[in-house]
């Protein structure tokens, strides 16, 4: 058993297992599956091998700050593993005025996580985005609001730099935010609703903004395209907005209609019900993480970088550098 | 000051840079010490630079982090800076300016051909974490510029001429003992580099590492460095093994810092 030990504990095996570890990087890079199995499996080596190394060898025990360091880095290890296991990232568009509701368009978590989306509701109150000429985009703010577990209202400001958290999840304001055509639909037989078509996300796709969506209850998808002259993300710097002057064109099958906007509702009777134009809208795009592993690996990371430090100071210190 | 004005200091502040490197390449070959004329050329080309940057700060109103201009103007600072500082306070290894220089020299060659244009800052890079990621990011690469200067000097020395020219330096083991002490430093700064980039990452993006090529690459660099630490203390390398190990360090290093950026699509484009 000691011998196998000595085996695992080998500085000789550290180093081949951090070669190891560069070419699972380097897979990992090179790949779209990130968390492969040779990055797993080299991280577990360098576990084992360190576990073995400190229990082993007495120089870790005669020098405290790098004993402290590596099991710093064995913390981090296990830290990762768990975030990996336990982690959320999702992607959702939000219109202006509507409430986001734990729906995401794009899920990615680990196996182990606690959903719990659908507690970290907020309303988008909209958002205030300052170009330079060029056009460059500076700064973003979204104004979003919440009722807090108290029921009292709560708003803030969603920046570059500060998402919204609620209930453990990180809501960032990115790049991605477009128009939204709002519509109301009643059925000739059911209830009616209210909706929204998110155009694709401007001024990425200025040149392709329409969508086509199939409406409840009937078999033949409308599309619709948003037409404007003026520019929402001026050229010579400002604020994006709507636009001023603008046509929204609609089609099913073989017919076409075409709305003037910022006059008011307008009705579009369709085979299976009417379609109502309600207006236009923005909406914006959000990242959402969640890893509650996380201010526990930014202090593991700190105390084995203080640590090093710490090492490297006392050994630095005892000859001077002019000898 | 305007551009012109700007670029005017700098040049002026170059010519001090490449007088001082030139002399500390003479002095090895003639065996000659002009060190006080080298270091007063070091901080007067130093402070001309300084006054460089920061009026251009004033003009546009963010640092040198956007443009491959105000990237390798604050890189060649940041450096010289490191440099000058080794150079004061190590008299016994000053001849390793002769080995440095040259390497400088070629990124204020580089400094020269591009285009000193003007960018806004991106909304991400309003932070204060923008400075402390770059800051140790600098220190980290000014301390293996200091452990290349001496590797280079243990591989010089393998030969005659090298040999007889840096005769009066400390023996190849003391050499290799300094450019493990720089490594180690460089180690550190580039953990806490990573670590302060992660929190800004994480504040900016929504994610703490996202496997982007300047990220990526940093961290292969990060275990690079481990790698020629560990393997000191494992093998009990020669000098010579240990400088060649310090090159590959600063190789990966360099190509991280000022090659990835012209693959990256990525908004984390600035090099440190």
């Amino acid at each position: 058993m000691r011998k196998l030990l000595l085996a695992l504990a080998s500085l000789k095996l550290t180093l081949a297992i951090f070669l190891l570890l560069g070419v699972s990087v380097l897979l990992a890079y090179f790949n779209e599956v990130r968390t492969s199995p040779w990055l797993v499996m080299s991280l577990s080596l360098l576990s084992i091998n360190l576990l073995a190394a400190i229990a082993t060898n007495p120089y870790f025990r005669r020098q405290a700050p790098l004993m402290v360091f590596h099991l710093a880095l064995l913390a981090i290890v296990i830290l990762i593993a768990l975030g990996r296991l336990t982690y959320f990232k999702g992607r959702v568009e939000v219109v202006e005025g509507e409430e986001f509701t734990g729906q995401f368009l794009e899920v990615d978590a680990g196996p182990w996580h606690p959903l719990g989306s659908d507690r970290a509701k907020f309303t988008n109150l909209g958002t205030r985005i300052v170009y330079a000429p060029g056009p460059v985009r500076l700064a973003t703010q979204n104004r979003v609001a919440w009722v807090d577990e108290a029921g009292a209202r709560q708003e803030a400001v969603i920046g570059d730099h500060t998402p919204l958290v609620r209930n453990h999840y990180r809501f960032y304001a990115n790049w991605n935010k477009g128009f939204a055509l709002m519509f109301g639909w009643q059925p000739k037989s059911g209830e009616p609703m209210l909706g929204s078509v998110n155009l694709p996300s401007y001024p990425a796709n200025a040149l392709r903004q329409a969508r086509q969506w199939s409406l409840p209850g009937s078999a033949e998808p409308v599309w619709a395209a948003l037409q404007f002259e003026d520019e929402p993300v001026p050229e010579t710097g400002g604020e994006f907005h709507l636009p001023e002057r603008y046509t929204v064109v609609v089609r099913q099958g073989e017919q076409r209609w075409e709305v003037q906007g910022n006059r008011g509702v307008a009705h579009i009777d369709l085979p299976g019900g009417r379609l109502s134009y309600l207006g236009l809208r923005t909406w914006m795009g959000y990242q959402v993480a969640w890893d509650r592993t996380m201010p526990w690996l930014l202090g593991a990371s700190l105390l084995a970088v203080l640590a090093l430090a710490w090492h490297f100071w006392r050994k630095f210190t005892a000859r001077s550098w002019n000898e | 000051m305007d551009l012109f004005g700007e670029l005017r200091v700098l040049w002026v502040a170059v010519i001090a840079y490449v007088l001082a490197g030139s002399l500390a390449i003479f002095g090895v070959l003639l065996k000659k010490r002009p060190e006080k004329t080298i270091l007063g050329l070091m901080f007067f080309g130093l402070a001309l630079h300084t006054v460089a940057i920061v009026v251009r700060w004033q003009r546009l109103d963010h640092g040198p982090f956007v443009t491959m201009f105000e990237i390798l103007s604050s890189n060649v600072w940041s450096l010289m800076l490191a440099f000058s500082i080794a150079y004061w306070r190590l008299p016994a290894v000053r001849p390793v300016a002769a080995v440095v220089m040259p390497i400088l020299f070629t990124m204020m060659g580089w400094l020269m051909t591009v285009s000193p244009g003007e960018m806004h800052l991106p909304p991400t890079y309003h932070t204060t974490w923008l400075f402390i990621h770059i800051g140790f990011g600098k220190v980290f690469l000014g301390a293996v510029l200091v452990a290349v200067g001496l590797s280079g000097v243990i591989l010089l020395r393998q030969t005659t001429a090298g040999s007889n020219r840096f005769q009066r330096l400390p023996a190849d083991d003391r050499l290799s003992e300094l450019a493990y002490r720089c490594m180690a430093i460089g180690f550190v700064f580039e953990t806490l580099m990573l670590i302060a980039g992660a929190i800004w990452a994480q504040d900016a993006w929504g994610r703490y590492w996202d496997w982007d090529p300047l990220e990526t690459w940093a961290f292969i660099t990060w275990i690079i460095v481990g790698v020629s630490l560990h393997a000191r203390l494992t093998f009990n390398l020669t000098p010579r093994l240990g400088a060649w190990l310090v090159l590959g360090v600063f190789v990966s290093a360099f190509l991280t810092f000022f090659g990835v950026p012209f693959i990256s699509q990525t908004p984390h484009q600035g090099a440190v």
